[in-house]
């Protein structure tokens, strides 16, 4: 039962900045949370609210004028911990953690691979740098994901060119080429956005059963609360760069304790509830990054604000598991 | 994909056909014709019309067009390209003694621009905002904007009046035996030429190669771990390589009508001075020989484009 809870990543406080035309944008503003072995971390939040950039900081992906400022990610490999956020960007010890024990799969499949080269070449580059297998195991191994991935005829399939596939194979072969070398943690930044939603459910599955199989963690990227209810153990609201609420799926899904995370979920249409259901956008829009309100970042948009908000609020929990980042969660609370 | 390439091939023929057409048609729209060049001017005013026109007849100038073009074209289909109008010598025995010159010039510059324009496009996106990729803008800059017979009168003045390192010009004097005793000669005009055809290769190269780093592709190449050589070169540059490619073969024409000025400049005997002073002198037949000789490298290219774009890139279709 206790191995069930090892932590695998942990991320404390981070800051990555984005330094554009002489001008810091606070992309992730100190951001913490931990990564489960086997569990997935749902991180929701609109565009820009800076969910893509933590990814990009576990990876050391980051843009060429972003930095991580200050924080601490930490990965434990076996009991060792490693500091990711020390270790140099494209370093030796950088690049035998990607694509090994950490992996990444990209929101749009049909960029994501090179055009000129081989799907089955492109997976095997992963195992070309990370295991010490022989040209034929290679193969061998290159064929048997994509047979795990549900890719039909992959003998000949891993011949051919990402643009003989359709976008939710190219999805499976990015996922192949992910999985290759079992990684501890997957990475998976909006997997689905591109795809259809009968794709996105096929997809959803294999990822799950890769959960289930290899203990893998997985951090989940989206902005969409359906994939969170469905694929995630914890979810993780990102707001502005800020985590503003965490908790098991089922608290924050059903208990909401930010205002936020509130406004997010009385704004999705509920399916087969009529045309008389209300649906609530939030009102105003994401301040400029350039100019951030003072304390709460989601004041001028709250419902809930008082004179208080004006003081950034600190994490407070709501149970052992779920904390808030609200001066007025409560009252969000007890207003279901 | 032989099948393909040998129809592509085939289908060449028709072009060839009409662009031949055409040349021969825009030389029938110039003024004079085979009689008043080959007839000195002072006697053309002691013959008599009667006599002129008996030439033009036995020359066959007097057929219709189209059987003149079809007679033309027959004599070329069987490598008889006629005589030159000036000196009376086979036009295939004056193209063929200055074809290995002006291919020499070329193919040297075109192989050192490529190379190194490709080197130093890539160097330059990879060091992006750096001092190496501002001084390769800037070489870059002045290489497509400067004219290259500047180049060649600057290079006459240093390497051979000042230094005299290298000879002013003309490629091959008595006294050479071996082919490599001309190769001094070689080294400025071929120098020159790929000077100014680097630049364009290079610039070319730095945006080809800047667009194919910023693809999503090269993150995810990254975020396998695989080292950042291999990141830049395997991934990038392989894919940044199908538009040069292109570039590239654009400039194999060239290799036969590109060179004219600077043959001009160091007195190249190549087809461009050849061709350059056959027009003054309206030496017609030579000239149409000259043109169809470029027109049949340009198609040539385009086919040798498509073949290596499809080796390189295999979103292309062949079917």
């Amino acid at each position: 039962m206790k191995n069930n809870n090892e932590i695998i990543l942990s991320v404390k406080d981070l800051k990555t900045y984005i330094y554009v035309n002489n001008r810091c944008n606070r992309a992730v503003d100190g951001v913490s949370f931990d990564v489960h072995k086997g569990k997935t971390l749902g991180i929701v939040g609109e565009s820009g609210c800076g969910k893509s950039i933590t990814a990009s900081s576990i990876m050391q992906l980051l843009p060429k004028l972003s930095r991580i400022e200050s924080g601490e990610i930490i990965y434990y490999k076996e009991n060792k911990a490693i500091r990711i956020d020390k270790l140099e960007r494209n370093g030796k010890s950088m690049r035998d953690l990607r694509g090994a024990d950490i992996s990444m799969i990209f929101q749009d499949p049909m960029t994501a691979l090179n055009p000129v080269y081989s799907i089955g070449s492109q997976i095997k580059e992963n195992l070309i740098y990370h295991t010490s297998m022989d040209k034929i195991s290679m193969n061998e191994k290159t064929i048997e994901m994509l047979k795990i991935m549900g890719i039909p005829l992959p003998h000949q399939r891993a011949e051919e060119y990402p643009h003989q596939f359709s976008g939710g194979m190219r999805q499976r072969a990015m996922i192949a080429m992910a999985m290759a070398c079992n990684p501890k943690i997957l990475i998976a930044d909006e997997p689905t956005t591109a795809l259809d939603v009968t794709i996105q459910a096929q997809i959803f599955e294999l990822m799950l059963n890769l959960k289930k199989e290899h203990q893998t963690a997985i951090i989940l990227i989206t902005h969409d609360m359906g994939v969170i209810a469905e694929l995630a153990d914890e979810v993780a609201v990102m707001y502005m760069g800020n985590i503003v609420e965490k908790g098991s799926v089922s608290e924050v899904l059903r208990k909401p304790a930010h205002p936020y995370t509130k406004a997010l979920l009385e704004s999705i249409p509920i399916l087969g509830k009529g045309k008389k259901q209300k649906i609530e956008p939030i009102r105003g829009s994401t301040p400029d990054p350039y100019q951030r309100p003072e304390g709460c970042q989601f004041l001028p948009r709250c419902n809930y604000s008082s004179e208080k908000c004006v003081e950034n609020p600190s994490y407070h929990h709501i149970t052992k598991t779920q904390f808030v980042r609200c001066w007025k969660s409560e009252e969000v609370l007890s207003y279901v | 994909m032989f099948v393909y390439f040998l129809r592509r091939f085939i289908s060449l023929i028709p072009m060839v056909l009409v662009l031949s057409f055409l040349i021969y048609l825009g030389l029938e729209l110039t003024p004079g014709d085979a009689v008043s060049f080959m007839v000195p001017p002072d006697q053309i005013a002691n013959l008599k019309p009667e006599d002129l026109e008996k030439m033009r007849d036995s020359l066959g100038l007097n057929d219709p067009f189209f059987i003149r073009y079809l007679n033309w074209l027959s004599g070329v289909l069987q490598g008889d390209f006629g005589y030159s109008l000036a000196s009376g010598v086979a036009i295939k025995d004056i193209v063929l003694d200055r074809l290995p010159a002006t291919l020499e010039l070329s193919i040297a510059a075109l192989i050192i621009s490529s190379l190194l324009g490709v080197l130093f496009g890539t160097l330059s996106a990879l060091y992006r905002g750096s001092i190496t990729d501002n001084f390769f803008t800037l070489f870059g800059m002045i290489g497509v904007s400067v004219p290259e017979f500047i180049f060649g009168l600057i290079a006459l003045v240093i390497f051979a009046l000042n230094l005299e390192w290298l000879p002013v010009g003309q490629r091959l004097l008595p006294g050479y035996n071996s082919y490599w005793d001309h190769m001094p000669h070689l080294i400025m005009p071929a120098g020159v030429l790929a000077l100014m055809m680097t630049a364009g290769v290079m610039r070319y190269a730095r945006s080809s190669m800047l667009d194919s780093l910023n693809k999503e592709f090269i993150r995810t190449a990254r975020s396998k771990g695989i080292p950042e050589w291999r990141v830049n070169f395997v991934h990038g540059l392989r894919v940044a390589l199908i538009p040069i490619a292109v570039l590239i073969g654009f400039r194999l024409p060239m290799l036969i009508g590109g060179t004219v000025i600077i043959e001009q400049v160091f007195q190249w005997p190549g087809i461009g001075e050849l061709f350059v002073y056959n027009v003054r002198s309206q030496n017609y037949p030579l000239v149409m020989m000259i043109a169809f000789f470029s027109v049949i490298a340009v198609l040539l290219a385009s086919f040798l484009i498509d073949l290596v774009t499809a080796i390189l890139d295999p979103r292309i279709k062949l079917e």
